[in-house]
């Protein structure tokens, strides 16, 4: 059993709370176990930074070093805490001053950030620890009769120089494992655009555009739903899906799937027990 | 085998390659098209020379903007197989990894800005851009003395925006924002990163009046941080710093509480010093208020209450564990920051 560290993320315990009782049902099946994190805090959501750099360094600090107590990689199953995190960490490890100024209170709980754990997505660790084959020889009801358009979103991909995982201009992790998962992928161009999630409450026309573009040409392809590895493109492709279509004319609809309620579909979870009746549009 | 393959092909000195060229006359043509022009291309050549080609031996009346052929003038910016670039420190060898069909190059024009011809774009509205946000300085040396002593700035400072200084204004950032894809309004990552960089200058005198610019409707809040700008920039310059700069500069000088976008990141700022987490039910009517709120999001608001997946009001958010000494840590940094800013401001 391969254990990690679980960051918690703020839309996870409040607004897509499916996502995490997803992993929670299928974690055991895939070999996995999944430490949550109950101290760790707002990573900033891609805000915090410019707010105030040094607490977003504070922050993110102490969350990794509450992973690094249990000598375990952290885990992130969304894409802005994840790239958040991941830029925290490569300026504390930039920057010894930086470090050493959040590390004397930290010292305060006891914690030190040392930069000894990894942060890392949960797509991440389905393909490279468990594997896609081990992933395919577990899977029990295979999703073939589904078309699937993989919406990587921006914060797993882009910058790269924090994510640097997946090709940002032609991504392919996401849809090696909806083939593995027996499921067929569109050819979808906006598979590593944004969602407009992050201006929803400042820039909400603007946002609505980009969310419709995404949602329609996934409509047009014929795809059967959308999956995400973010609970933030999630939301906005769900949660804003009939006013963004609205404000483009455009009349239909389309299921949006989390990462986690795919891999829990194929290892035969219900969609009850997976809680995508939660979901706005089902 | 299909590696082996492409192997193999690449090992090639020389081939055939097509390059589908985008072409489209506002003043003739009804709607945009493509044509195919298949040339022998040599290993080392780049898009920027295979067009050059073209025009001189196959069609004379394909357009495009070049000049430097160097990667310096910034006047070759175009999308090669999908993505912004400069022609001329592009590699046809490199690119053929790249094609969707085989040996097919597809060259278009950049995106988010007016067709002119062909792969020519209109700059105008860019060149406007940067008017409307005063991206010069306005210096604060006397005329009189200009040109006769040296205007210093120290390294610290110069630092601050040597990288900024990099952009040779292609536009490829224009061309991949998202923003602007959906508001033509908006200022776009290459006048933010103008803006940013004549904001720091210590020798200009007007960065009160652009900050009030830049703050307004379609300017820096509307940024949706998805970084298109930075991948895609031909010099690696890291745009989302100075729009992130900008941001930081526009709390500091116009405080939290003048526009929805600095309303909206003050809000993280204090819900996590609070509880240590978001408290998102309350975002929209933090960030545009309890009217605003009621109007925009009401029917999707009774949605999310039904299906449970916001709770109905008031919000409770169960802070995170160990939040006495997390706060105490926090509260401890604000001061380490105020200190800065006093050693700073000495």
């Amino acid at each position: 059993m391969k254990r990690y560290a679980y960051y918690l993320s703020c839309i996870n315990e409040s607004m897509t709370k499916e996502l995490d009782r997803s992993i929670d049902l299928w974690q055991k099946d895939l070999d996995m176990e999944l430490i949550k994190l109950h101290e760790s805090t707002c990573c900033g959501g891609s805000n915090l930074e410019y707010v105030s750099p040094k607490h977003f360094a504070l922050v993110n600090a102490r969350n990794i070093a509450h992973a690094e107590k249990l000598g375990l990689d952290l885990v992130v199953s969304c894409n802005t805490c994840l790239m958040t995190i991941r830029t925290a960490k490569k300026k504390l490890d930039e920057s010894p001053d930086l470090k050493r100024e959040v590390n004397e209170l930290l010292k305060k709980e006891g914690l030190e950030y040392k930069g000894t754990s990894e942060v890392r997505h949960l797509l991440w660790v389905l393909i490279e620890d468990v594997g896609l084959d081990v992933i395919k020889s577990k899977v029990k009801v295979p999703l073939k009769n589904f078309t699937i358009a993989p919406f990587y979103g921006c914060h797993i991909l882009r910058p790269s120089t924090v994510l640097g995982k997946d090709n940002p201009l032609d991504p392919s992790s996401l849809d090696q494992l909806i083939e593995a998962l027996g499921g067929t992928t569109i050819p979808y161009e906006h598979k590593n655009r944004c969602c407009g999630f992050h201006t929803l409450l400042v820039a909400e026309e603007e946002s609505l555009n980009v969310a419709a573009e995404a949602l329609a040409e996934a409509i047009e392809s014929k795809a059967d739903f959308i999956v995400t590895p973010c609970p933030l493109c999630h939301t906005v492709l769900d949660g804003y899906q009939a006013k963004a279509l609205k404000q483009a004319h455009i009349n239909a609809s389309i299921p949006v799937l989390h990462l986690s309620e795919m891999v829990g579909l194929a290892l035969g979870y219900t969609k009850k027990q997976l809680g995508i009746q939660r979901h706005i549009v089902c | 085998m299909h590696m082996t393959g492409a192997a193999e092909q690449h090992k090639e000195e020389k081939r055939d390659i097509t390059f589908r060229v985008f072409r489209f006359n506002p003043q003739v043509d009804i709607k945009p098209y493509f044509d195919d022009y298949t040339i022998p291309v040599e290993r080392g050549i780049t898009v920027l020379r295979a067009l050059n080609y073209i025009k001189e031996h196959v069609d004379p009346t394909v357009s495009f903007r070049a000049f430097c052929q160097a990667g310096i003038c910034g006047s070759c910016g175009m999308r090669v197989n999908g993505i912004s670039k400069l022609a001329c420190t592009t590699q046809v060898w490199e690119e053929l990894d790249r094609c969707k069909e085989p040996g097919i190059l597809k060259v278009e024009p950049l995106r988010n800005m007016p067709p002119i011809k062909d792969l020519i774009v209109d700059m105008d509205p860019l060149v406007d851009k940067m008017k409307h946000y005063m991206n010069w300085i306005d210096s604060s040396m006397p005329e009189s003395e200009m040109g006769k002593k040296e205007f210093l700035v120290s390294e610290d400072e110069f630092l601050k925006y040597d990288k900024a200084t990099d952009c040779i204004l292609c536009a490829s950032c224009v061309s991949e924002c998202t923003i602007l894809r959906a508001h033509k309004e908006y200022v776009s990552p290459a006048v933010l990163l103008k803006s940013y960089r004549m904001n720091v200058d210590s020798r200009d005198t007007i960065h009160d009046t652009r900050l009030a610019e830049l703050v307004k409707d379609h300017g820096v809040w509307d940024c949706t941080h998805c970084y298109r700008c930075q991948e895609t920039c031909v010099k690696s310059i890291p745009i989302m710093d100075a729009i992130h700069g900008i941001r930081e500069n526009a709390l500091e000088v116009r405080g939290t509480k003048d526009t929805s976008g600095a309303k909206h990141a003050e809000a993280f700022m204090d819900d996590i010093a609070k509880k240590g987490k978001l408290v998102e039910a309350t975002l929209p009517f933090r960030t545009n208020g309890v009217l605003w709120t009621v109007k925009n999001l009401l029917p999707m608001a009774v949605k999310m209450i039904m299906k449970r997946r916001t709770p109905p009001p008031p919000p409770m958010v169960k802070p995170s564990k160990g939040i006495k000494a997390f706060r105490e840590e926090f509260r401890e940094m604000t001061e380490h920051v105020k200190d800065d800013q006093q050693s700073h401001n000495k």
